[in-house]
């Protein structure tokens, strides 16, 4: 039986949503209803369903952040749940949708719209019951990020940054980026690890992250951002994680699947 | 805002000007004054030459002498008397080196300075006196007239400004209610409704209706009371109360003696629509909107508050559509052209959390 689970922050849509889904695929067994981005993600990460219909405006997080942050922290054997963004009218260039390995249904939601969208998805997972699908194929979770990260609004050309400037007591210290081991995210604020110090600034991951050198330093993780020419190996623990080894820090930071390529062999 | 300048001129030039109409208008006076002189006594073409000069001696310490007061609309006792202390210095010198420079281009006799204290000259200084006198009170008068024309240009400028602003934030008024992320949400609650519980989508009907009637009927021009607004943004939280369940909760406060006040149409709206769009709806666990009018001596003053995320927090919603600035920046476009200095917007930080936006305008009921 395909299990799936939505993602709805308004609960007579994601009532509605729900029944019209059962109407068409009477064989469809919905496991829960996430109020939000983050509820979403957990959720799923949970109870690893087959699709998830992922509505884009939601509290927390939007659709497209949980999406991205599953990607990242999706692990074997089952494999990565098919998506449906669920969108209203202006979220997003509906176009950007055409060409991605997700689906997409409009706001409100016309049945014989959603019907297409099940037929397909049907499709997809009786070929999957035939063919025995293999655990997970980082590539194409790879790829997928990729997608969703295509999708999300285009970041403004921001100027780069030379220097962080952390707050150390009274003083604020000046750390050339280029001195930077590694950045690690702690909710809302990210450690700056360098060789001999680490100093927190007040400053999202994500705000941070166009502002530095995106081929020197690159996203290992959700929370970790590392700078390569600091990076002597990469192995992997008994549990078969990628772990990194880094010059001058005895951190020993995880690469999340969908990073995993970057060390890989030539 | 748009800054209102007045139409300004490089100061040089401006005082160039002012040289070139001043300097004939004082040869003018000097002119008419040889005239007189001439009645009396004769050989007006020597009396004219002579009193030319002094007149352009006498204007040139005058003119020179205001470039060093302060220039300005309003002047005050000090500065006029200053201007009248140069016009009584400016006579007898203007007098005694007038009459020398053109003794010497006639060559007529001229009084030595030992000749000066005679009835006779000091009569002529005197009559000089009265020539500057008239020279700056026809000068300062010109000056007058010519501020009163650039404040008239200079208000004509503000009142094109205001009202070009006030079309421009009609039209954003417009298009940031009709908001299509909202209607389309709206109608996809209401279609579900329709199948889950029609009595429901019955009174969310009725609720669109109402918003939508308010909303298409703003105009600058015309004004409700306050009672028909909070009604629309009754129907407006009604409508956003269905959508998001019991992750919003509000709370509408009207005292009776306020029902009749009026104000814009759809003020509150912008304001409203922030506290539910970068307040409570990306706020996990909602919130609360409370809307309050209340009485501040003549002034009008109404809260919206909501214990959403907050100013620091806000972020763009997903997509864009109208952000919270927009909403803001257009209430306060509106209230500046319709009452000036008399109305102001305050957004602050709302305790323990969220936001609060305090309007205040001047108390007017209907006639």
């Amino acid at each position: 039986m395909t299990r799936a689970l939505i993602a709805e922050d308004e609960p007579i849509l994601a009532a509605t949503l729900a029944r019209t889904l059962q109407g068409l695929w009477p064989d469809l067994d919905i496991v829960a209803t996430a109020p939000n981005g983050l509820a979403a993600v957990e959720q799923t990460l949970l109870l690893r369903p087959d699709v998830l219909f992922l509505d884009i405006r939601m509290p927390g997080q939007t659709g497209l952040e949980a999406a991205e942050e599953l990607a990242e922290r999706w692990e074997g054997p089952a494999p990565f749940p098919h998506i449906v963004f669920v969108t209203a009218f202006d979220d997003y260039a509906v176009q950007a949708f055409e060409h991605a390995a997700f689906d997409y249904v409009l706001k409100p939601v016309s049945s014989a719209r959603l019907g297409k969208t099940v037929e397909r998805l049907r499709g997809v997972f009786e070929a999957r019951a035939v063919s025995a699908p293999n655990a997970l194929a980082p590539d194409a979770l790879a790829r997928l990020l990729g997608q969703l990260q295509a999708l999300a609004p285009a970041v403004e050309p921001v100027e780069r940054l030379t220097t962080i400037r952390a707050a150390v007591g009274n003083a604020v210290r000046m750390i050339p980026v280029a001195d930077v081991v590694f950045f690690q995210a702690i909710d809302k604020y990210v450690n700056v690890v360098t060789a001999d110090a680490e100093a927190l600034i007040r400053v999202p991951l994500k705000e941070l992250l166009p502002q530095i050198d995106g081929t020197l330093f690159r996203q290992v993780s959700r929370s970790t951002v590392v700078n390569m020419a600091c990076v002597t190996s990469a192995g992997r623990d008994d549990l078969g994680k990628v772990m990194l080894t880094l010059r001058g820090r005895p951190e020993k930071p995880r690469v999340s699947p969908v990073y995993a390529h970057l060390f890989r062999q030539m | 805002m748009a800054s209102i300048s007045q139409p300004t001129q490089s100061a040089p030039r401006s005082r160039l000007r002012r040289l070139l109409t001043e300097l004939p208008l004082s040869i003018g006076i000097s002119a008419l004054l040889a005239g007189f002189i001439s009645l009396v006594t004769g050989r007006f073409l020597e009396n004219l030459v002579v009193s030319v000069l002094i007149g352009i001696v006498a204007f040139a310490i005058v003119f020179g002498g205001r470039q060093l007061l302060p220039e300005r609309a309003g002047w005050r006792l000090r500065e006029w008397a200053a201007l009248g202390a140069l016009a009584v210095l400016a006579a007898p010198i203007a007098h005694f080196t007038g009459l020398h420079t053109a003794g010497l281009i006639l060559g007529i006799r001229t009084p030595t300075l030992a000749e000066y204290p005679s009835v006779d000259r000091i009569s002529m200084i005197v009559f000089t006196f009265l020539g500057t006198t008239l020279m700056v009170v026809l000068i300062m008068n010109r000056e007058r007239v010519r501020r009163a024309q650039e404040e008239q240009a200079a208000s004509q400028l503000r009142a094109e400004v205001i009202e070009r602003q006030a079309l421009q934030a009609q039209l954003r008024l417009l298009q940031a209610q009709i908001e299509p992320h909202m209607l389309f949400n709206t109608l996809a609650n209401l279609q579900g409704l329709i199948a889950l519980d029609p009595a429901r989508a019955s009174d969310m009907l009725d609720q669109l209706i109402q918003y939508l009637r308010a909303t298409l009927s703003v105009s600058r021009s015309e004004s409700t009371t306050l009672e028909q607004e909070f009604a629309a943004m009754q129907a407006y939280l009604g409508l956003m109360g269905v959508r998001m369940g019991e992750r919003l909760r509000y709370q509408l406060d009207l005292p009776p003696a306020l029902r009749k006040a009026r104000l814009p149409t759809m003020l509150l709206q912008p304001l409203v629509e922030n506290a539910i769009v970068h307040g409570v709806e990306p706020k996990v666990d909602g919130g609360d909107i409370t809307i309050s009018a209340a009485l501040d001596g003549e002034t009008l003053a109404i809260e919206v508050r909501d214990t959403g995320l907050g100013l620091d927090q806000v972020r763009a919603p997903v997509g864009g559509g109208g952000g919270g600035g927009v909403g803001v920046t257009t209430t306060r476009e509106r209230l500046d052209a319709l009452y000036g200095e008399r109305a102001a917007l305050a957004l602050n930080a709302a305790h323990p959390h969220g936001t609060l936006a305090r309007l205040t305008l001047p108390l007017e009921f209907e006639q």
